[in-house]
């Protein structure tokens, strides 16, 4: 099948420490799938890798992204390709404007020679920044510098919006995060689901789920997928908690 | 003008003789100067006003004055004159040669404000010069030079600006070098009375592109109460040029200064620029922009004195490093006893983009009042990569990504000038040194 | 709060402790060099310490040196010229083996050392401890089960008559003669200081305690310390010194040197509290090697001029290197303290944290060199300096020189300046606080970040100094 992420036995490790065993994961478009786990069982790092980052060492496994298997490609390839991360911790750049650097990676996708529609971007900018009722201030401020924890992700989602992805990874987008911020966040996010886009939600806590209801939950434990199920999985785990899930595995 | 070597006797005789037009306070600077340039040794390594220097490997005499541009090259440097359209009046000048003069209106011209070339204005206006014209002393290591500069210097905008009088748009001066091994003397003086308003531009060009050449430049400020004085310098020389610039400015009562430095050209560039708040309330910011590539060093010292209490200083001094580059800062905030209530900054980043370049900084404070706030940091390092990793996952280039950092990196500076045609111009002059 | 009550108030303060080191004993003195410096006088040292011709050799050329070299007086302070080298005694001592026990001490020095409290201290958390009593050690022992693991703690003249074959190999290397001018003295006429070895793998959990003292007028002291971690060994060794106050200047130059081999660590703790008329012109340098670790804590209250700028020379791979330091300058006072870290290998780190508090009419001055060349990769520093100005004629200034090339090396250094807020002592003296109190409390909380880095015993120490000083320094 080749209109999804397709993780195969992926194994991954920082400095020789192991985090990712055989992990194994498929993403179609169209869906939404939830991505849940305590601290430190390899969810942040398992967006890392699928975005190229090269701190992380992977051993073997494949990711294939509408068949292209882009393990060893760089970050930006990956970008182009269609796959789009948003920041736990989003950077702050300084000097670098919201509106320079959304449209440096948009002039980045055009085929040489292609002209950029300015007034059409600026537009389509301002559009998006009021679905996501941010100032339009912003848009000349640098990015993320001096933003609250709600601006940043907001920004990350607008980047998304106008970057048009074919998969989303967000990656803890609800942490730190009011539940005011989590509504418009989460609207931004369902406002962009269709049936040509995948996204995989990674979240500590279900409540994001309230608001992006997935087709499917993961649960990760100790470097792989342990349990799969529908959005109900999710509530599950939030009343019985994680250690639910490992007793779970010590019976097993 | 005569012409021959800088170093040689005979020439200054000339030159005073050439300019016998002059105060007789002039010619007795002048002279006293140019003992004093002779009786200077050249600076050394081991001086700790040139600590991380390299040595200075050049004969004065290998510099010369040279004849008048001839009728082509004056059509060439007047029509490159342009950074900024929006000028009120405009003086450009080739070799210490006023080649071209845009001249202020009359209007502002009746209100009394002078803007004209140093030679026309020492003749016109010496005795109201007299107190301000080769006054500042040198003490940040460039004794020798400025001592030079005042000995042979007849070249720069003297800009004056009577009391109450706002000069809202820029004035630009433009100091070219066209001849090979060609030695200029600019001299920039501004003088603001009470409650007057000047911008000035000065930009240091060569039209050649590789062909050697010498400047000892000096810049003066007087903000006097209440004056608003903004300094811009774009120094552009090509990388064969050795050049030397010695800026003084004096802020007094609640006067504001902005000097924004812009620097890119010469084999090697000694910046020295020293700031005195002179009487309560004044206020000033320096700031400094530097690319460095190839085997350029750019050297500068700074001094922010605060002689009189609430007085607020502020400087920023930004360096990126390519190739084998080297930047030196050395900068020294002074609290005098008395001066409490200061407020003073001082911060130096430096970036490097190649691992052979060489960073050096030295922050200082001299703090004797207690009740002030003064801080300096100064941090040196790469392009972060986790900047980097963030851009280029939304599909940016990887080149593209560092490019933007950089200018990121330049932007608090640019941001500071406060005309965007200027910004821009000064944006594609960064651009134009990197090949990113 | 009426000025007189605060007066009041302050009187009442108590001031059992401010001259805790301020006496001294008449006391006979079996050995002295003399009055002045020359080749006589060295040749009186090495005569009476019984040593070999090498060092004989290594101290005359060291008194060349010294001769040869200028006053560092083109950067450093002129109050360096008031140094007269012609009045003062190099070596004085009442013998040259310390005694193991107390009991065997003379009287006056044990009584000396008793009330500055070092046998108490022994007794409650020291692995060993030395006690030098103006040129030699008159007090040295450790605990027994160190010396079975094969630690050597003792004097440096007896570690270099005991064991040359380690003393030689390290003694110089990390601050050749020719460094400066005060290491040259400090060659030529060195006497007492701690040698210290550690075995590989050994790790000394108490501390290892050194007290100096002077006693003499007219007297300098010119200890010389080498402390030598083998691979993966670990120590902590503190000093502490005092000095009565004389009417004439006294000299104290020392030399210290550490060698951190593969993987140890070494934290050397200093808490100088010299009476302020003593020129304590110390160099302190450290070599680092791969994955080591050495901290210097320095704590410079007294002295009435202090240069000193300890060293890490990082010259192993992952080797790391920090300097906490604070200064004290009250009237009188100068404080010219800071850091130096040499990187020599890559992904080395450094760390220098700095507070100086100015009282009354003192100066404190913060000098600091980081250097890092352009084949290294991946190197840190970290410097913070922060300035604290009591009265409105104290001084601070800040000179570090920083050097960055290479890849991936990065370096930030911040100082600032700032003054007790009278809004601060206002708000405390509301809650009962007097001045004074207020005061002291404000500046701990200047220092309160880095004293938490200290071994208890001296957090404690060092709050009883700062309150100490701070009283009767304001109004």
């Amino acid at each position: 099948m080749s209109n999804q992420i397709e993780i195969k036995n992926l194994n991954v490790s920082i400095a020789d420490k192991p985090i990712l065993k055989d992990f194994s994961l498929e993403l179609p478009r169209g869906e939404v799938h939830a991505l849940m786990g305590p601290n430190g069982t390899g969810k942040s790092t398992l967006a890392k890798v699928i975005a190229g980052h090269e701190d992380y060492e992977v051993e073997s496994g494949e990711i294939l992204v509408d068949g292209t298997n882009i393990l060893g490609m760089e970050p930006d390839e990956i970008g182009r390709l269609g796959v789009f991360l948003a920041f736990q911790y989003p950077m702050e750049i300084p000097g670098v404007t919201i509106a320079n650097f959304i449209r440096a990676a948009l002039q980045a996708r055009q085929e040489e020679g292609e002209n950029f529609d300015a007034p059409a971007y600026y537009r389509e900018l301002y559009d998006k920044m009021d679905l996501l009722k941010m100032d339009r201030k912003f848009t000349s401020r640098s990015i993320n510098e001096g933003f609250s924890g709600g601006e940043k992700k907001r920004c990350e989602i607008l980047q998304m919006a106008m970057l048009n992805p074919t998969y989303g990874i967000m990656d803890e987008t609800d942490s730190g995060l009011d539940i005011d911020a989590l509504k418009i966040v989460s609207n931004g996010v369902n406002l962009m689901r269709n049936e040509n886009r995948g996204i995989l939600v990674i979240t500590h806590y279900q409540r994001l789920l309230d608001y992006i209801i997935p087709d499917k939950v993961h649960v990760m434990w100790d470097g792989k997928i342990v349990k799969t199920g529908d959005k109900e999985l999710a509530k599950e785990l939030e009343a019985k908690g994680y250690n639910w899930v490992k007793n779970e595995l010590a019976v097993a | 003008m005569p012409i021959g070597p800088i170093g040689d006797n005979g020439l200054f005789d000339q030159f005073i003789a050439s300019h016998s037009g002059e105060n007789a306070w002039i010619e007795k600077r002048r002279k006293a100067a140019w003992n004093q340039f002779h009786e200077l040794p050249m600076p050394r390594k081991k001086d700790e006003s040139w600590r991380f220097a390299s040595r200075l490997a050049f004969e004065f005499n290998d510099f010369k004055l040279v004849e008048q541009p001839d009728a082509t090259t004056i059509g060439k440097v007047v029509e490159r004159s342009n950074l900024n359209s929006s000028a009120l009046a405009r003086l450009v000048f080739a070799d210490n040669y006023l080649v071209h003069e845009d001249p202020l209106s009359m209007d502002l011209q009746t209100k009394g404000v002078v803007f004209e070339s140093f030679d026309q204005a020492v003749q016109k206006h010496g005795g109201l010069l007299e107190q301000y014209l080769f006054r500042e002393e040198a003490h940040l290591g460039s004794e020798k030079f400025v001592a030079l500069n005042t000995a042979l210097s007849n070249c720069g905008g003297v800009v004056y600006v009577p009391k109450g009088v706002v000069v809202d748009q820029p004035l630009l001066v433009y100091h070219w070098a066209t001849k090979e091994n060609v030695a200029v003397f600019p001299h920039t003086l501004i003088i603001a009375e009470e409650g007057a308003s000047v911008n000035v531009i000065d930009v240091y060009q060569s039209l050649d592109s590789d062909a050697p050449a010498f400047c000892a430049a000096s810049g003066n400020i007087y903000a006097e109460a209440n004056a608003q004085v903004m300094r811009k310098c774009v120094q552009n020389w090509n990388q064969s040029t050795i050049s030397f610039q010695n800026d003084a400015t004096a802020v007094k009562k609640d006067g504001v200064t902005k000097t924004l430095a812009v620097n890119l050209g010469s084999k090697r560039a000694r910046f020295e620029n020293q700031v005195r708040m002179a009487e309560p309330g004044s206020h000033a910011t320096l700031y400094s922009l530097t690319v460095a590539q190839g085997d350029q060093e750019f050297d500068q010292r700074t001094y922010q004195s605060h002689d009189a209490p609430n007085a607020v200083s502020d400087l920023l001094y930004k360096n990126a490093l390519l190739d084998n580059s080297r930047t030196i800062f050395s900068g020294m905030i002074n609290v005098a006893k008395d001066a409490q209530h200061t407020d003073a900054y001082q911060t130096n980043r430096n970036l490097l983009l190649s691992p052979e370049a060489d960073a050096n900084s030295l922050p200082g404070l001299e703090i004797q009042a207690n009740d002030v706030k003064c801080s300096h940091g100064a941090t040196t390092g790469q392009l972060d990569p986790d900047e980097l990793f963030y851009m280029m996952q939304r599909g940016i280039h990887k080149r593209t990504a560092q490019q933007l950092m950089v200018f990121g990196f330049f932007e608090e500076v640019i941001e500071k000038f406060d005309n965007e045609e200027i910004k821009n111009n000064v944006r594609e002059l960064v651009q134009s040194k990197f090949h990113l | 709060m009426s000025e007189q009550a605060i007066m009041t108030e302050e009187e009442t303060v108590t001031t059992i402790d401010t001259e805790k080191g301020n006496f001294s004993y008449d006391t006979n003195y079996e050995y002295d060099a003399g009055i002045g410096l020359n080749e006589d006088v060295i040749n009186y040292i090495v005569d009476v310490k019984d040593e070999d011709d090498w060092v004989r050799n290594f101290r005359l050329k060291a008194l060349n040196v010294f001769n040869r070299k200028d006053m560092p007086t083109h950067w450093a302070t002129k109050d360096l010229e008031n140094i007269d080298f012609d009045v003062i005694r190099y070596y004085l001592s009442k013998g040259q083996t310390p005694s193991r026990s107390w009991d065997d001490v003379p009287d006056e020095v044990k009584e000396t050392f008793e009330r500055l409290g070092i046998p108490e201290q022994e007794r409650k958390f020291l692995a060993g401890v030395e006690a030098q009593f103006d040129s030699e050690a008159s007090y040295s022992r450790m605990k027994e089960d160190l010396e079975k693991e094969g630690v050597i703690f003792v004097g440096s003249t007896e570690g270099l008559k005991e064991h040359p074959e380690i003393f030689r190999k390290f003694f110089g290397k990390v601050i050749p003669t020719n460094d400066n001018k005060f290491a040259a003295l400090n060659s030529a006429v060195f006497s007492g200081g701690s040698f210290i070895y550690v075995p590989p793998g050994v790790k000394v959990s108490q501390p290892l305690q050194a007290y100096f003292r002077i006693n003499a007028e007219n007297f300098g002291q010119f200890e010389r310390t080498l402390i030598i971690a083998d691979e993966g060994a670990e120590l902590t060794y503190m000093e502490g010194c005092t000095a009565p106050k004389f009417e004439t200047a006294t000299l104290h130059s020392a030399v210290v040197e550490l060698v951190a081999l593969k993987n140890a660590k070494i934290q050397y703790i200093t808490v100088q509290n010299w009476s302020n008329n003593v020129f304590n012109l110390v160099t302190k340098r450290a070599i680092a090697e791969e994955g080591a670790e050495v901290k210097w804590i320095d704590c410079n209250i007294g002295s009435r001029l202090t240069m000193k700028y300890p060293g890490v020379v990082l010259n192993g791979e992952g080797a790391r290197g920090e300097v906490l330091s604070i200064a004290l300058a009250n009237d009188g006072q100068h404080q010219d303290t800071g850091a130096k870290m040499i990187h020599r290998a890559n992904n080395t780190s450094s760390n220098i944290i700095s507070k100086s508090i100015s009282i009354g009419e003192g100066r404190s001055t913060y000098r600091g060199q980081v250097h890092i060349p352009d084949h290294l990769k991946n190197c840190k520093n970290n410097t913070e300096c922060d300035a604290l100005l009591i009265n409105t004629n104290s001084r601070t200034d800040t000179f570090p020189a920083i050097t960055v090339r290479g890849d991936g090396n990065s370096v930030q250094h911040e100082a600032s300046v700032s003054k007790v807020s009278a809004e601060q002592i206002f708000y405390m003296m509301q809650r009962g606080l007097s001045e004074g109190e207020a005061m002291s409390l404000s500046v701990n909380g200047f220092v309160n970040d880095l004293v938490k880095y200290f071994p208890m015993e001296y957090s404690v120490e060092l709050k009883r100094l700062i309150d100490l000083e701070m009283e009767g320094s304001v109004g």
